[in-house]
């Protein structure tokens, strides 16, 4: 196949790789503050050892953690795919026209947005509601908006809604404020992600703005999308995983609030009867997608299901710095090209650079749960390749290797060879 | 050079098929390198064949392990017990992709920064006093793959002043240049090796070292005007002899 021409999409960066970089940078700077090396490296072995139990077991696991939600009175629906996760979801709103949302990685996968646009869709997270004002796409899984400039945004502000808000953070955290409240107050639907469920039957959401507080409790009803490879066996090991997100995503030695939700709000203060609903939701739903993970679960890329959507591999990716979206699908990078893989085809995990990733294992050195996303990516191509799927290059080097014993091929004396395709 | 001599086992130099045929220099380099530290080692020219780590990363194990076979089944006829190599992938690929791919793999393995760092401490050999600052490259495959990050460094400091990067040893970011990428998408190649360089200049070390010579030619040809040198160019060459 043709190499992909990357010219245009490395050039339009530019200015992005300016304002994104540096944020990236302090990441690794404050983690360095809170863990030194040695205390890093304890940490990611036992997060690894979490994640590797909770996942070899995730049969008998997901059973016990449905049982115990529904205990808990939390209605746990399955969904096979994207298609199946919406269809649930819009059942669950009926007829309710305003719904509010935080971020997650797992609803921009089912492209939620979309199916829901004759709905009044709110994202209350800060970077995606500024997305949204731009109609873009998220840059990174927890910087959404950071390519923006104050500048920009007041000027979409104006734009969007006709109010004159200062080119300033403080004023335009300020506006978005006092406009997200109104709709949270109204809204009768609340929908969010969730980053850990325990087996014991808790939900665990991790986050620093307070709307997923708000979005999870003010809503009459409160909907988690999730995936089962965020099951962990107890609520000890779900809240290392907690810490684990905040260090290892932006550098924080913890998130400012942790929602634990164990089901509906309720009380027992008259006349000890037992009410379901009191101030936060009155129903709890919890979709569990599958999305070909369990077709992961069952390869030799199950490793990629210890992922907690951290980012840390993407903040010192050669590649990521260079084409940011460009690489990958729903995720950024090499989890997306592998995902793309399963979810659509070769060709495809192909064109979202399957043959980008120069194997340099920086990732593997940043992630809190030790995937090795470079091994990941030689097991991928290998199996692109068995479908002939590779870059001409690739195919041009094998053959030299073959017949020539050297990835160059034929070398006439005193000649240098134009291209360098080595290790 | 080294006479075969099947009983006590001979060191082989494996230069790699990039400094084999296109960084030669480096290769010279090195074979007056181990001559001056006194290691008696043989080459085995067009006889051996590709490492297979070029292979091995663009998903053709078939090809990988025909080639291991290939080179183990030479070494062994030429009563190899010890390679030498200069290049990081070659290195990484013998001592850690061979046992998994050759069950009877029994042939030790040495970075050649490692030789060197260690003839340096007996007093063998010396590098050139460049009395400059000088930042390091740590190679992918020399550093985070195989946990090599004192020996060149060792090395830089008895040439000039080490001035490390933002982004260094088991955090180095890659130049851009590995697993095909320079071939298959040579801009983004370029670019990343750009963003490298930078890093480099912002320590103001006036010479950007590494230890491989794909980071070395790839940091070279985007250079902007940085010095880059491989490590075997801080010790003396012929014509200074």
């Amino acid at each position: 196949m043709k190499p992909l021409n990357l010219t245009k999409e490395i050039e339009k960066n530019e200015k992005t790789k300016k304002e994104i970089l540096p944020i990236m940078y302090s990441y690794k700077e404050r983690r360095d503050k809170i863990l030194n090396e040695e205390e890093k490296e304890k940490f990611r072995e036992e997060l690894r050892r979490i994640k590797e139990k909770a996942i070899d077991g995730i049969g008998e696991l997901k059973k016990r953690t449905i049982r115990n939600l529904e205990k808990n009175g939390i209605k746990v629906i399955e969904a096979k795919d994207s298609k199946d996760a919406n269809k649930k979801i819009k059942e669950i709103i009926g007829k309710e026209k305003l719904v509010i949302k935080s971020k997650s990685n797992t609803i921009n996968e089912i492209n939620l947005n979309e199916a829901l646009k004759d709905k009044e869709l709110i994202e209350t997270d800060l970077g995606d509601f500024i997305v949204q004002i731009f109609e873009g796409k998220e840059i990174h899984p927890v910087l959404p908006s950071a390519d923006l400039t104050p500048k920009e945004i007041s000027k979409k502000i104006k734009e969007k809604f006709g109010k004159d808000v200062q080119a300033d953070p403080e004023e335009i955290v300020r506006f978005i404020r006092g406009y997200l409240r109104e709709k949270m107050y109204e809204a009768k639907i609340g929908i969010t992600g969730a980053n850990v469920i325990s087996s014991d039957g808790s939900i665990f959401i991790l986050e620093n703005e307070g709307n997923i507080s708000l979005t999870s409790r003010i809503p009459d009803k409160h909907i988690i999308l999730t995936s089962f490879d965020k099951i962990v066996s107890s609520r000890e090991d779900a809240l290392k995983i907690v810490k684990a997100g905040a260090i290892f995503g932006t550098g924080q030695d913890y998130p400012v609030y942790v929602n634990i939700i164990s089901g509906p709000s309720k009380t027992a203060d008259i006349q000890d009867k037992l009410i379901t609903g009191a101030q936060g939701a009155r129903e709890v739903y919890l979709i569990l997608l599958d999305n070909k993970r369990s077709k992961i679960l069952n390869s030799e890329f199950k490793e990629l299901l210890y992922c907690i959507n951290c980012g840390a591999c993407l903040n010192f990716c050669p590649v990521y710095h260079q084409i940011f979206r460009r690489y990958g699908s729903d995720f950024p990078g090499v989890k997306g090209v592998i995902i793309s893989y399963f979810k659509d085809s070769g060709k495809n995990a192909y064109k979202n650079g399957a043959f980008f990733c120069t194997t340099c294992k920086q990732c593997g050195e940043n992630c809190p749960m030790k995937i090795d996303l470079s091994e990941l990516i030689r097991k991928l191509r290998k199996q692109l390749s068995d479908k002939k799927i590779a870059p001409d290059t690739v195919i041009e080097m094998v053959k030299n290797v073959r017949q020539y014993g050297n990835p160059f091929g034929k070398l006439e004396e005193g000649k240098v060879p134009k291209k360098l395709y080595c290790c | 050079m080294g006479i075969l001599n099947l009983f006590g086992g001979n060191t082989l130099y494996y230069p790699g098929c990039l400094t084999k045929f296109v960084a030669k220099d480096l290769g010279e380099n090195y074979k007056r390198i181990l001559d001056k530290i006194g290691i008696d080692f043989i080459v085995l020219r067009d006889l051996e064949v590709c490492c297979g780590n070029p292979v091995l990363n663009a998903g053709h194990e078939k090809e990988a392990r025909e080639l291991a076979k290939k080179n183990f089944k030479l070494f062994k006829e030429r009563g190899v017990k010890k390679i030498i190599t200069s290049c990081p992938a070659c290195f990484h690929m013998f001592n850690k992709n061979y046992p998994q791919l050759i069950k009877k793999w029994d042939i030790k393995v040495e970075h050649i920064t490692q030789t060197i760092a260690r003839a340096i401490k007996k007093g063998k050999i010396n590098t050139k006093k460049l009395n400059t600052e000088i930042t390091y490259h740590d190679p992918c495959h020399l550093g985070r793959y195989e946990g090599i990050y004192e020996e060149p460094r060792e090395i830089i400091k008895k040439a000039g002043n080490l001035k490390e990067m933002k982004l260094a040893r088991n955090y180095s970011f890659c130049c851009g240049g590995g697993s095909g990428v320079k071939s298959n998408q040579p801009n983004l190649a370029d670019s990343i090796a750009k963003e490298r360089v930078n890093m480099a200049k912002e320590t103001n070390a006036k010479v950007l070292c590494t230890s491989c010579p794909m980071c070395y030619l790839h940091l070279k040809e985007n250079s902007g005007g940085l010095e880059v040198k491989e490590i075997s160019q801080l010790f003396e060459d012929r014509k200074e002899k």
